[in-house]
């Protein structure tokens, strides 16, 4: 009934075009060889990335955010499954706590990195990767446990129900009905939680001192202390890091959309 | 509440256990260091290296001084700046992503790709972009403004440099957030229109504009917040600069945190960002909660 034509290509060209062309512009220098003038450069090489990838500091960096993004994902995922299937499926004191989950992920995480930063200390932990991947847990979990308790809440109870009949424990039926059950919005989850701890730079920054234990966008900043204005480089090294949250976004789509909606707009 | 399993002593048990290891985890690392956080914005470190209590004179220090006043006003032209302008964009992109059109679904995927890009990569490549001698935003600025224009190099277009960058990585979300508006709307309001004979624009402003206030009321809130609190994306930008021109409020906070180590001023700054994001987070709880949020 509503008719779409030419006015509905050229908007969707105008936003296709502001989203993707300073993406396009990164990739570009990523791959025109050094001193190019021209916007779209004659010859194309690898260069930069051979450049890049020939430091052996970055392929630790590369490591350490792997190993950053899949850890936190590790904790956050079971521990806000449980979380928020209690919340769902439970009438107890817990459910007066819920309004603070769902405000926790606005407060300014900034405001307590400092305190977070010497409790460390005390604990031990600073300048350790488990220090960042902890603090990534905390920060992520309110938000991942808000998400899947909306999750768990849509989903069927009288399946559990049958199972408990059947005589099933409690960790039976969360082991064997609601994971399953629950798999898109974990899936979801999963993937908000991996893209927000591989972005994140202020954690990593206030947790480690040492130079072998940065993550990637805490590398590419001091890259671009020593390398001032190597654009190649600086692109290359950025492209790299783009890469696994574009990845993940385009194959989970539908899942990561659908999760952000219910997380939001409930 | 749908379908939530009968209550017993037993029950209330294995919830508490479930609810457990969350709350560890967010009291120990979150709780306390937020207490610590702000017990310590009401103390100095004297002269002889022992901790005493000042009460708020931090705070009567901060409201005097000219730097902290204008990281406050710079904030707000970030905040306004930024919400107001990403908000005209990413309403448009929520009409033109939930029109019925196959393309829709590709042209959404590429819109949201700025909003998981890393900012500080992000942040990279605009510094790429308003290079002066290599970056083609640069070039455009010169040609009206004479070669040797430094985006970076000039308060008011670096603060608009850091405003620009922040809407490219928030419109998306705003888009998507909308578009979940848009799309519970439902069709037989727009036909009941169109038979009536009302235009595209009056549909527009009697039937989708109402109908979505309460996502944008929602989303402008989130947004908001998210831009008081941006410090990364700032600091990888300009590192607050030219002079103090770009520092924003979180930006302060995140030096004197993290490069002068004067930790009871930051404590101070952050207290104060508390207190702003604590304001705004209550307006978004009575909005969310009092419309949708079962309990």
């Amino acid at each position: 009934m509503r008719k779409h034509g030419l006015a509905w290509w050229a908007a969707a060209a105008f936003y296709s075009l502001i989203a993707l062309g300073p993406l396009l512009w990164i990739l570009r220098t990523s791959l025109a060889p050094e001193h190019t003038v021209s916007v779209i450069p004659a010859s194309l090489s690898v260069e930069h990335y051979r450049a890049v990838l020939s430091r052996p500091e970055m392929l630790r960096y590369m490591f350490n955010s792997v190993l950053v993004s899949l850890a936190t994902v590790g904790i956050v995922v079971p521990v806000s499954l449980a979380a928020g299937y209690s919340l769902a499926r439970y009438q107890f004191w817990g459910q007066r706590l819920a309004p603070l989950f769902l405000v926790a992920p606005l407060l300014p995480a900034i405001a307590i990195l400092v305190p977070i930063t010497r409790f460390m200390h005390q604990l031990g932990l600073y300048d350790t990767l488990a220090a960042v991947i902890l603090t990534n847990a905390v920060f992520t979990l309110p938000l991942a446990l808000w998400m899947l308790r909306n999750f768990v809440s849509g989903t069927p109870v009288e399946v559990e129900e049958a199972a408990r009949i059947d005589g099933c424990s409690t960790t039976g039926v969360l082991l064997r009905i609601v994971v399953p059950q629950a798999a898109p919005g974990v899936i979801a989850v999963a993937v908000c939680v991996f893209i927000g701890a591989w972005n994140n730079y202020l954690y990593a920054f206030a947790l480690t001192s040492s130079q072998d234990l940065r993550v990637l966008p805490h590398a590419i900043l001091a890259f671009l202390g020593q390398w001032g204005t190597y654009w190649g480089g600086l692109s290359a090294a950025g492209v790299i890091a783009v890469i696994p949250p574009v990845f993940l976004f385009l194959i989970f789509q539908r899942w990561f959309v659908a999760g952000i909606f219910q997380q939001w707009s409930r | 509440m749908r379908g939530s399993l009968s209550f017993s002593s037993q029950r209330n048990f294995a919830a508490t256990l479930l609810l457990l290891p969350a709350l560890a985890l967010l009291i120990g690392l979150l709780l306390y260091p937020l207490v610590l956080g702000i017990r310590s914005a009401f103390e100095m470190t004297g002269a002889d290296g022992a901790t005493k209590f000042v009460g708020g004179r931090l705070f009567s220090v901060l409201a005097h001084e000219p730097r902290f006043l204008a990281d406050v006003l710079r904030s707000v032209v970030y905040v306004v700046g930024n919400v107001g302008i990403s908000f005209v964009l990413g309403y448009g992109a929520a009409l033109v992503i939930t029109r019925p059109v196959r393309a829709a679904g590709i042209v959404r995927a590429t819109i949201i790709i700025p909003w998981i890009t890393p900012p500080v990569v992000s942040a990279v490549l605009f510094r790429s972009m308003v290079d002066p001698s290599k970056g083609p935003a640069s070039h455009v600025v010169q040609y009206f403004l004479g070669s040797g224009f430094m985006i970076l190099g000039n308060a008011q277009s670096a603060m608009a440099t850091v405003i620009v960058h922040s809407v490219w990585r928030s419109f998306p979300f705003i888009m998507l957030m909308i578009a979940a508006g848009i799309a519970a709307i439902p069709n037989e309001l727009y036909e009941s229109a169109a038979v009536e004979g009302c235009g595209a624009f009056r549909r527009f402003r009697y039937i989708t504009l109402p109908l979505t206030k309460l996502h944008c009321a929602i989303v402008l809130l989130i947004v908001t917040m998210w831009t008081i609190q941006d410090a990364e994306g700032v600091y990888a930008l300009t590192s607050g600069g030219p002079g103090y021109s770009t520092e924003v409020v979180a930006l302060r906070l995140f030096r004197e945190s993290f490069l002068n180590f004067d930790l009871h001023i930051a404590a101070a700054v952050g207290v104060v960002l508390l207190l702003i994001s604590g304001v705004f987070a209550a307006l978004y709880l009575s909005l969310v909660g009092g419309k949708r949020v079962e309990l």
